[in-house]
């Protein structure tokens, strides 16, 4: 359960970090600024995983959560 | 060459000592990163050739490692991924076109680091527990509809149905200001959205001191030992991409 948790921490924060690096900072748009292709690849597979953590941490609150005790 | 655009630093006038720092971090796919200035601000550049590579989350990931590394001794304001232009000179005159807007925000997030918070919990349980309080309380059929048809009965489903949602945001309104209220003791900037989805009741980034780092993350603990059915997610601390208000249009 242990190894578990940690892996999902080290993911959800390569999620955190992607969607910073790639939605966030200084924005630079225009002509001067060289088209690099497969960003938005990149911008979609974020999405995609993005939607996951929501259903790892549901699946992490339903199995964690009911062996801790109750205040 | 085209050249990658990682962030702006401020150098306080020591640019030679910003040199001496950026040029023993290595850019992303092995370049050599260095400093261009102009007056109190410089940026960080390597040479990149759009054409060669291909554009990969391990090269997203790669691009993040060196603004970490920057900001771990400067104050930086992360470019997004990605911006890549024809030349130093170019690069020169966006330093010099927006000095005073990339100054102000230098100084802003100064001495700061940025957490993200995200609070989540389970809705189909904590809404378990709103609607046995909220079906408690009779709807009076009478004050609506005149008569039973199976119209009122549909019609009255769907009242509950939204005293039920109105019940939930009221109850995640009553949290989400008593989290903001236990953090203003530490007095971050802070930005947040509410119900980002079902279970993410809480998505938030904060702008916090730096030397009020172990204060802000002993709050969060606190929190968490006070609210057993929430799941509080913070991550960092992350240079400040969040608190990065410039957008450039060339």
């Amino acid at each position: 359960m242990q190894e578990n948790v940690i892996d999902q921490s080290k993911d959800i924060t390569i999620l955190e970090l992607l969607d910073r690096v790639l939605n966030k900072g200084v924005v630079i748009t225009g002509d001067i600024v060289i088209s690099v292709a497969d960003i938005d690849l990149v911008y979609l597979g974020l999405k995609l995983i993005l939607t996951s953590v929501e259903t790892m941490q549901q699946r992490r609150l339903t199995t964690i959560k009911p062996n801790q005790p109750q205040k | 060459m085209e050249k990658i655009i990682y962030a702006i630093i401020a150098n306080a006038g020591k640019t030679e000592q910003v040199n001496d720092y950026v040029t023993n971090i290595r850019g992303i796919t092995g370049s050599n990163l260095y400093a261009l200035h102009f007056n109190e601000i410089s940026v960080a550049v390597s040479d990149f050739q759009s054409s060669k590579f291909i554009i990969s989350k391990e090269l997203a990931i790669d691009f993040a490692r060196v603004i970490e590394e920057l900001s771990q001794q400067l104050t930086v304001l992360p470019i997004r991924f990605g911006t890549v232009v024809k030349s130093d000179e170019i690069v020169k005159q966006l330093l010099t076109d927006n000095y005073n807007a990339f100054r102000e925000n230098l100084l802003k997030v100064e001495n700061k680091h940025e957490f993200g918070l995200k609070v989540i919990w389970d809705y189909d349980k904590c809404s378990e527990k709103i609607r046995s309080k909220v079906e408690s309380e009779e709807i009076n059929a009478g004050k609506y509809f005149s008569k039973s048809t199976i119209n009122t009965n549909y019609l009255l489903e769907k009242l509950k149905k939204h005293r039920l949602e109105d019940a939930v945001l009221k109850h995640v309104e009553l949290l989400i200001e008593e989290i903001s209220r236990f953090l203003a003791q530490i007095n971050p900037d802070c930005k947040f959205k509410k119900m980002l989805s079902q279970n993410i009741i809480l998505d938030g980034v904060f702008l916090v001191e730096k030397n009020m780092k172990s204060e802000f993350i002993e709050a969060i603990e606190a929190l968490k030992q006070q609210h057993d059915d929430l799941h509080f997610l913070l991550t960092g601390p992350w240079p400040p991409y969040s608190f990065v208000e410039i957008q450039i249009d060339k």
